[in-house]
């Protein structure tokens, strides 16, 4: 094995890794302000990368109004969603088998939907710095893949000081952390959860426009970004923004490596695999410190 | 006379049995009668509600009675008809060896696999579930010596019964209903036996079902290996029934609807995966004209199953002759 195809598919590693990183933030951040799990973390992404490529192709307008536009409609999307869906089964008490298939029906009509609307096709999106490249030791790095880098960093810090500097933020955790007791301090406990939707959605529409250029835009690509993203934040912990990036470096590097040794058809098996051993060894995680909650 | 006295004594009990008697010949009678008036394609269509019934019967078992979430009967289905497939063609064997060689290597990874992730609960075993559903699929994509792959197998022979050939979706379907039936009545024989009061106050109290004595994770463990077994069922008589698999009928979206049809039909009454079962069989084959909408309307379905309908189909039949029994006893 030289030397060069190691250092490249350790790159390609790295950079599905801030992916699956994103993915991970936005079901830490769901998981954080209401305890569900959201299966339809990956469908946030698919709508927001489908979003800024219609915008972006049909409409014509540039790249820099086309991707802010994809992550607000995550946001969007995310509101909606805890509106319309979560709050009537949070108000007949649902369990969490409830939510989970709730969002995993989400998760199927989003998906259904685009299949419906788009058909079969994937769509291929632009990215920034169109399709330059960087070269380190004879590997190469996409421009692309190093704003992703960059941009998912800033967003866990400004995700970490989001929660522990802003009122919002302290609102968030604790309306989460004990409802009666957030209401009785004067939080809007249902507003505080919708929030968190929309967070998530917004971060998951980030992913989305920034995964849409490294891998093509797919109806069925929500599922497997979810168990990924997921995979990522419960290697790290969920508990710790800081968590989903580590986790996610570690399956992204595991899957290349995976790739180079055994086959590329058996990426997806080791994911999965390494997503089982994780929940039943490492209950809290590499960097998890407390008790899970959850299962 | 004491007979007589015997017979005023039991008035109720003696009309309870004649009641479900009489369900049960107006069953039989209607499965004699129905090929008769009905289309072969809607035969057809009732040959996949009894095989989805069988394979969404442990699915609805595992939710409604153990709260468990799974989305893995698709490999279990896979592996049924992958072993039945390579049973008839590759060594000769009758399709009674492959169903139980399908349902053996079913149970023996059931019991690998469900050891260790039955330890999970919640959202993280439902998810561990999934990732099953996704190995599998994969497995059967890359092991194309022994699936074919994408191009799938073909030329399973149909069952023969002492030389009777199983070959039209009538004759299969006079075979298959009466192993629905027997399946159903073991379920609920299951479910009033002791075993099924454990898995309830496993459901409903896990901490007391504990202090009972009861061992539960060997209690979900059974029950995984008995969903497995039903899934694996359903999957070899399907190979038999269509005669041509391939990897495309063991996806996720397989296993998808397969727990649709527990929650749809709903997973706490036994009725409920025949109901669910026929709507996923019935509702794809109404809407052929436009294109690939059931996927959306199933998906819908589930959505509002579960926010304003929680015991599903089944249980708002339940409610509904309930409503009508109490109404007439007034």
């Amino acid at each position: 094995m030289s030397g060069t195809l190691l250092l490249q598919s350790s790159l390609v590693g790295l950079t599905n890794g801030f992916v699956y990183a994103l993915i991970g933030l936005g079901i830490a951040v769901v998981f954080r302000g209401t305890r569900i799990i959201n299966a339809m973390q990956g469908e946030f992404s698919l709508v927001g990368g489908l979003f800024a490529f219609l915008v972006l192709e049909r409409l014509g307008l540039p790249m820099f109004v086309a991707f802010p536009l994809g992550v607000l409609v995550g946001a969007g999307l995310g509101f909606v969603i805890e509106r319309v869906f979560v709050r009537p089964a949070r108000r007949r008490g649902a369990s969490e088998e409830s939510y989970l298939l709730l969002t995993l029906g989400l998760a199927f009509a989003i998906s259904a939907a685009v299949l419906y609307f788009f058909g079969r096709d994937s769509i291929a999106l632009a990215g920034i710095g169109g399709e330059g490249s960087v070269v380190f030791f004879d590997a190469a790095l996409r421009v692309h893949a190093i704003w992703l880098i960059v941009i998912s960093c800033a967003v866990m810090v400004l995700l970490k000081l989001f929660y522990a500097r802003t009122l919002i933020g302290q609102s968030i955790v604790a309306a989460s952390l004990d409802e009666a007791g957030a209401a009785t301090v004067g939080i809007n406990v249902p507003l505080m959860h919708s929030l968190t939707f929309l967070l998530g959605g917004l971060v998951g529409g980030l992913a989305g426009v920034l995964v849409s250029p490294m891998i093509a835009v797919h109806y069925e690509m929500g599922l497997l970004l979810t168990l990924k993203g997921f995979a990522a934040a419960i290697l790290g912990g969920l508990a710790n923004p800081f968590g989903a990036i580590v986790g996610g470096i570690t399956i992204g590097l595991i899957e290349s490596l995976a790739v180079l040794t055994v086959s590329s058809g058996y990426k997806d098996v080791i994911a999965m695999a390494i997503l089982i051993v994780i929940m039943i060894l490492m209950p809290h995680g590499m960097l998890g410190y407390g008790r899970r909650k959850g299962g | 006379m004491p007979a007589q006295r015997d017979s005023a004594l039991s008035a109720p009990a003696v009309s309870a049995a004649f009641q479900r008697w009489t369900i049960v010949v107006a069953l039989v009678a209607i499965w004699l009668v129905v090929p008769w008036f009905i289309s072969r394609t809607v035969v057809d269509m009732l040959v996949f509600t009894g095989l989805y019934t069988i394979a969404g019967l442990g699915v609805a078992f595992l939710l409604g009675q153990c709260g468990i979430v799974s989305l893995a009967q698709s490999v279990f289905y896979g592996i049924g008809a992958y072993s039945t497939a390579y049973c008839a063609l590759q060594l000769g064997w009758p399709a009674t060896a492959g169903v139980a060689l399908g349902a053996g290597l079913s149970a023996a990874i059931a019991v690998l696999v469900g050891w260790p992730v039955l330890r999970l609960s919640g959202y993280f075993l439902a998810l561990a579930t999934l990732a099953l559903a996704i190995i599998g699929h994969v497995l059967f994509l890359e092991w194309d010596w022994l699936t074919g792959g994408t191009l799938g197998i073909g030329g399973i022979p149909p069952i023969a019964l002492s030389g009777f050939e199983l070959n039209s979706p009538v004759r299969f379907y006079y075979f298959l209903w009466p192993i629905v039936a027997l399946v159903v009545w073991m379920h609920y024989n299951l479910l009033n036996s002791r075993t099924g009061f454990a898995m309830r106050a496993m459901r409903d109290a896990p901490a007391a079902a504990l202090v009972l004595g009861i061992d539960t994770h060997a209690l979900k463990v059974k029950m995984f290996v008995l969903s497995a077994v039903l899934g694996s069922v359903a999957g070899s008589l399907f190979a038999h029934y269509v005669s041509f698999i391939s990897v495309d009928s063991f996806g996720v979206d397989r296993a998808i609807n397969f727990l649709l049809i527990a929650v749809l039909g709903g997973a706490k009454t036994i009725a409920g995966p025949i109901l669910g079962a026929l709507f996923i069989t019935v509702t794809p084959h109404a809407l052929s004209r436009l294109g690939d909408i059931h996927a959306l309307l199933f998906a819908a379905c589930l959505i509002l199953v579960v926010i304003f309908l929680p015991g599903g189909f089944g249980g708002a039949l339940r409610d509904l002759v309930r409503r009508l029994g109490r109404r007439r006893r007034r």
